[in-house]
């Protein structure tokens, strides 16, 4: 459309004439012959004749120092030819005075030039090289044919003509099933003709594959037996032997039906073809997606000691580093010592540290400190600015969860690291004796739901768990004792009684009271256990401190003390249980 | 490029011997040497043949059209199915076509040509090496097309006369489906060849033909010929009469659709030429009527089926706008719908234009060409058939006719919904004339193809029957 058209639809006024400024934009290209200054003096009209004539072009100047090399009609024979046949075609005579002058771009010919005018009968025709023929298996002898591939289908004849036909036209079985036209022998037609006429057969395809590979793969069992072939001639003849002509023709049949197809059944597969290609589309999304949050989700599991990051004070201190680290990065030195601090990434979480610290440095001027639930916090400073002075009754502060404390310790802790903290003991073999304890006790090492009533029963827990393993310290090491003197009472026992048998033969009586205050022994505890119940750890302790004062006293006392502390073990752990039930 | 610098074989494989390439068809007979892109000679198939003082005289080529001789009259050594007839001149007209242009004359007898008279007195020289030289075809390979359903017979004397006859030393026979196939890069395809006489659909697979998929059909350019001539009889407002140029002195311009007020020449009975030579020239102006106005239906569907939206297909075409045509005596007239009809047939028996004169029976929808195509591919392997849709090769001068290759697209795709269809049909008039010539020419220029020739040496080991076994 040129732009008249469209000013007349637009009912535009017609231009008196075209915009003459881009004719002169056109710059006259000045023709070859002429030098620039020349070009120059002609001005702005240059005259009408043509300067410039058309020259050949000619070869590169580099060139003409070249001599020519001529050509010249030279006979060839074609060795994938077996009869000699003699064509002729141009050649390049061989240059042989100047090799060394061609340009290089001439170098890829260099085996043609040597094939030269005067035919060297060493050199091979270029082409006679791609002359190649597919690999047939050898052709059968009479013997090997009647032993091994005698087929009551296949004549011998038919088969010699599917050999021939298959080497003819190198195994393209398209062209071969095509051009199979087997005319069973004439004499044999005239013999049969009398007696049943010999009904010809179609082989198809099929049927020509199948003899063949079965004749193939035989041949090359022939030649190798199956145990000696190289894997690859096994691959050969296994994927021959295990063709199926009926497999093949059902495929074909069903090809057919395919290409055969309707309109309506091509559009239908091609709707669901588009089904299929959205639904797995979205599929894909989806797994994308869920894939995505999966990465989210997982966080990646920590391989160093993060001990030292659980408690509030440690995880100041990364973020002290982490700036730190920041900041030496950033080299922000170029704004001088106080350069970070308009850098926003330095100073977002240096005032947040602070509104912590004042938060927790500040419960003296409101009554109640901020609680771990930060609704309760905003509910109780909500009712502290209404009204300053109103005390809240106990059921009160037991609801919103206000607490007093004496004395608090600066900065943000957990209740748990606290309640953690008293697991901890001093020496690790205590605290491994703890977490069995408490293991024993099914109470996790660490709480789930740290409340403040839950924390306040785990510290009495922590606190009688800490007794009663001391208590049992006690107890091994009084235990202990006791059997050191135990030993050693019977061997001055028996040392006196040796003594005795030696000084008069009669200590029969003697020997017989003895097991009478064993006896005593063993039941004076069970009648002291529930008396006892009350006030264990005293007792437990006063046995302890007895123990202790007078090592090495009388073997009888000291065994009903072992009993006793035994029987207090045992208490003490139901005691535990009990308020664990609690 | 430099002229110097050859161009490298590894780049197109190519190396000429300066082989002839012959491309008989039953119109025209190509010929010209491998390598170029177009025939250098090309010549009508069609001779004339006059007696001038009772000695007979024969004219080949263009020479043909030019003068009405007293009594002359028009054959073709061909037959109307593609298969030469005439031994004797087919011999002729091909050797005329190459020796005319290509390879300069043959020369006379030696023995008579006045130069080796000998002198009183004088022995006669030895002359046994001449005779080698006075063949035409002495120093060039041969290489010629056949139709694809070529006898045996046939073949073996072609090439009988191509080694004794011309002489030459090497020869090879290639069917012109597989030369078309090369012509257009493909050693696998379906050549759709819509030549004069015949229409031929040739499955190709890794560069030979699949005897069994080979149709042809007679509704070629002449049939379609035959079909105008029957719209001209059945014309209205007139019927029309073609009158050729040689028969017209002078001519007035008229207005369209009136009689035309042409001066004609009288030939008196002795001196006019035969009626097979008017026929040829009234063919020479219905060819020109065939590229001027005749028109394939583009489809979908047939002329005469409705389109999607209600409006029949013939309605849709009659309000295209007509074409114009003028006859030699000056008669005019617009064609509108007429002009899709005179085609229809090749793709719709029904749509035939009945005309019991006419040397061609009326076609049957086994003879159209989407039913050709269809029983090619039913004649093939169920495997090859996908791709060989993938590549229709249309070929032949007569597939020139505007529309043909959408029409035959829309068939294709109406028939085989599944596969990909596609139509390789080259744009350019000369290539799609010379299809097969120039698959030949590329053919014989190929490194690679010198060693399937028959030599010379071969021929005269095996005889004749050697064609069979090496032209495959």
């Amino acid at each position: 459309m040129a732009a008249a058209d469209v000013r007349d639809m637009l009912d535009l006024p017609a231009e008196g004439q075209p915009r003459p400024h881009k004719k002169q934009k056109v710059v006259e290209k000045r023709p070859e012959g002429i030098t620039r200054e020349l070009y120059a003096l002609l001005g702005e009209r240059a005259p009408p004749i043509a300067i410039n004539e058309n020259r050949y072009k000619g070869r590169p100047k580099w060139m003409s120092k070249l001599r020519v090399r001529p050509w010249c009609m030279a006979p060839f024979t074609n060795e994938a030819r077996s009869d000699g046949l003699v064509l002729r075609h141009w050649q390049r005579q061989i240059d042989t005075a100047k090799p060394a002058l061609e340009g290089p771009e001439t170098e890829g010919e260099e085996p043609k030039q040597d094939e030269g005018a005067p035919p060297t009968p060493d050199q091979e025709y270029l082409f006679a090289k791609y002359n190649v023929k597919a690999r047939v298996p050898r052709r059968y002898t009479d013997e090997e044919y009647n032993r091994h591939l005698k087929s009551d289908d296949w004549t011998r004849q038919e088969t010699d003509y599917l050999m021939d036909l298959v080497e003819e036209y190198n195994l393209r079985w398209v062209i071969i099933a095509d051009r199979y036209d087997f005319q069973p022998h004439p004499v044999d037609a005239e013999t049969n003709n009398s007696a049943l006429v010999p009904t010809r057969q179609v082989r198809t395809m099929e049927h020509m594959k199948a003899r063949y590979y079965f004749i193939a793969a035989s041949m090359l069992a022939l030649e190798h037996p199956p145990s000696e072939m190289s894997e690859a001639e096994f691959e050969l003849h296994e994927k021959m032997m295990k063709f199926e002509p009926e497999r093949e023709r059902a495929r074909k049949e069903l090809a057919a039906l395919q290409l055969e197809r309707s309109a309506d059944a091509v559009r239908e597969e091609g709707v669901l073809l588009e089904e299929l290609k959205r639904i797995t589309a979205n599929e894909q999304n989806f797994i994308a997606e869920r894939k995505e949050l999966y990465s989210r989700l997982e966080v990646p599991i920590s391989v160093g000691n993060t001990t030292m990051y659980q408690s509030s004070q440690g995880l100041s201190q990364l973020l002290q580093t982490l700036l730190q680290a920041d900041k030496s990065k950033k080299r922000r030195s170029i704004l001088g010592p106080e350069g970070a601090a308009p850098s926003p990434a330095a100073q977002t979480p240096a005032p947040n540290a602070n509104a912590r610290d004042s938060r927790g440095d500040t419960p003296s001027n409101a009554p109640a400190a901020p609680a771990n639930k930060k609704a309760a916090a905003a509910a109780a400073a909500n009712k502290e600015a209404q009204q300053n002075i109103r005390t809240l009754t106990p059921a009160e502060e037991a609801k919103y969860g206000v607490q007093h404390h004496d004395r608090l310790a600066p900065g943000v802790q957990f209740r748990s690291d606290r309640a953690q903290k008293l697991t901890q003991a001093k020496s690790n073999v205590q605290t491994q004796k703890l977490a069995a304890a408490l293991a024993e006790l099914e109470v996790p090492l660490r709480l789930v739901m740290p409340t403040e009533r839950v924390c306040k029963e785990f510290e009495k827990l922590i606190h009688s768990v800490n007794l009663l393993l001391d208590a049992r310290k006690v107890a091994e090491k009084v235990e202990s004792e006791i059997r050191v003197l135990e030993a050693a009472k019977q061997e001055r026992e028996r040392k006196a009684k040796e003594a005795k048998e030696k000084e008069k033969p009669e200590v029969k009586t003697e020997q017989d009271d003895n097991p009478a205050p064993a006896a005593d022994v063993t039941a004076e505890p069970s009648a002291a256990a529930p008396s006892a119940e009350g006030q264990t750890e005293t007792t437990g302790d006063k046995e302890a401190d007895t123990g202790r004062g007078d090592t090495g006293d009388v073997a009888a006392r000291e065994a009903t003390s072992q009993k006793r502390s035994a029987s207090v073990l045992s208490t003490t752990s139901d005691k535990s249980t009990k308020r664990q039930k609690k | 490029m430099n002229p110097s610098i050859p161009p490298s074989t590894a780049e197109y494989g190519g190396d000429e011997v300066s082989a002839i390439v012959l491309d008989p068809g039953f119109s025209t007979t190509r010929a010209g040497f491998a390598g170029e892109d177009t025939p250098k000679s090309l010549i009508p198939t069609y001779y004339g043949k006059y007696a001038v003082e009772g000695q007979e005289r024969l004219i080949f080529s263009d020479d043909v059209f030019v003068t009405p001789r007293p009594g002359l009259s028009v054959h073709n050594p061909m037959g109307r199915d593609g298969i030469v007839e005439d031994w004797d001149m087919a011999e002729k007209v091909w050797e005329y076509s190459f020796t005319s242009r290509l390879t300069g004359p043959r020369p006379g007898n030696p023995f008579q040509n006045g130069l080796n008279d000998i002198a009183d007195g004088e022995l006669p020289t030895e002359m046994d090496g001449v005779e080698t030289e006075e063949k035409p075809l002495a120093d060039s390979p041969l290489l010629m097309s056949e139709c694809g359903w070529n006898p045996t017979k046939a073949r073996e004397k072609t090439i009988e006369i191509a080694m004794e006859k011309w002489g030459t030393p090497a020869f090879y026979l290639a069917r012109n489906g597989v030369l078309a196939a090369f012509a257009s890069g493909k050693a696998s395809a379906l050549v759709v060849d819509i030549g004069a006489s015949n229409i031929s659909v040739t499955p190709v697979h890794d560069g030979m033909i699949l005897k069994r998929g080979v149709q042809h059909s007679p509704l070629g350019g002449d049939y379609i010929s035959s079909q105008i001539r029957a719209l001209f009889k059945t014309n209205t407002p007139q019927p029309i009469t073609i009158t050729p140029h040689y028969l017209i002195s002078s001519k007035a311009a008229v207005d369209a659709g009136q009689p035309s007020l042409a001066k004609y020449k009288t030939f008196p009975p002795e001196k006019a030429p035969d009626a097979s030579y008017r026929t040829l020239l009234e063919e020479r102006t219905l060819s020109e009527f065939k590229e001027c106005v005749v028109q394939v239906w583009p489809g979908p569907n047939k002329l005469s089926a409705t389109g999607p939206n209600g409006v029949s297909n013939e309605e849709v075409a009659k309000n295209n706008p007509g074409r114009p045509f003028e006859f030699p005596d000056g008669y005019n007239q617009v064609f509108g719908l007429d002009r899709y009809r005179v085609v229809e047939s090749l793709f719709d028996a029904k749509a035939a234009i009945p005309d019991p004169e006419s040397p061609f029976s009326a076609p049957t929808q086994a003879q159209t060409v989407p039913e050709l195509i269809k029983n090619a591919l039913n004649g093939v392997d169920v495997d090859i058939r996908p791709h060989l849709l993938a590549n229709v090769v249309v070929t032949g001068a007569s597939s020139l006719l505007h529309g043909f290759t959408d029409r035959l697209n829309q068939e294709l795709m109406q028939s085989y919904p599944g596969p990909r269809v596609r139509i390789s049909a080259p744009g350019n008039t000369a290539e799609r004339k010379f299809g097969s010539w120039i698959g030949g020419s590329i053919l014989a220029s190929l490194g690679t193809f010198h060693q399937m020739w028959i030599s010379k040496k071969e021929y005269e080991e095996h005889g004749p029957t050697i064609v069979e076994k090496r032209c495959k």
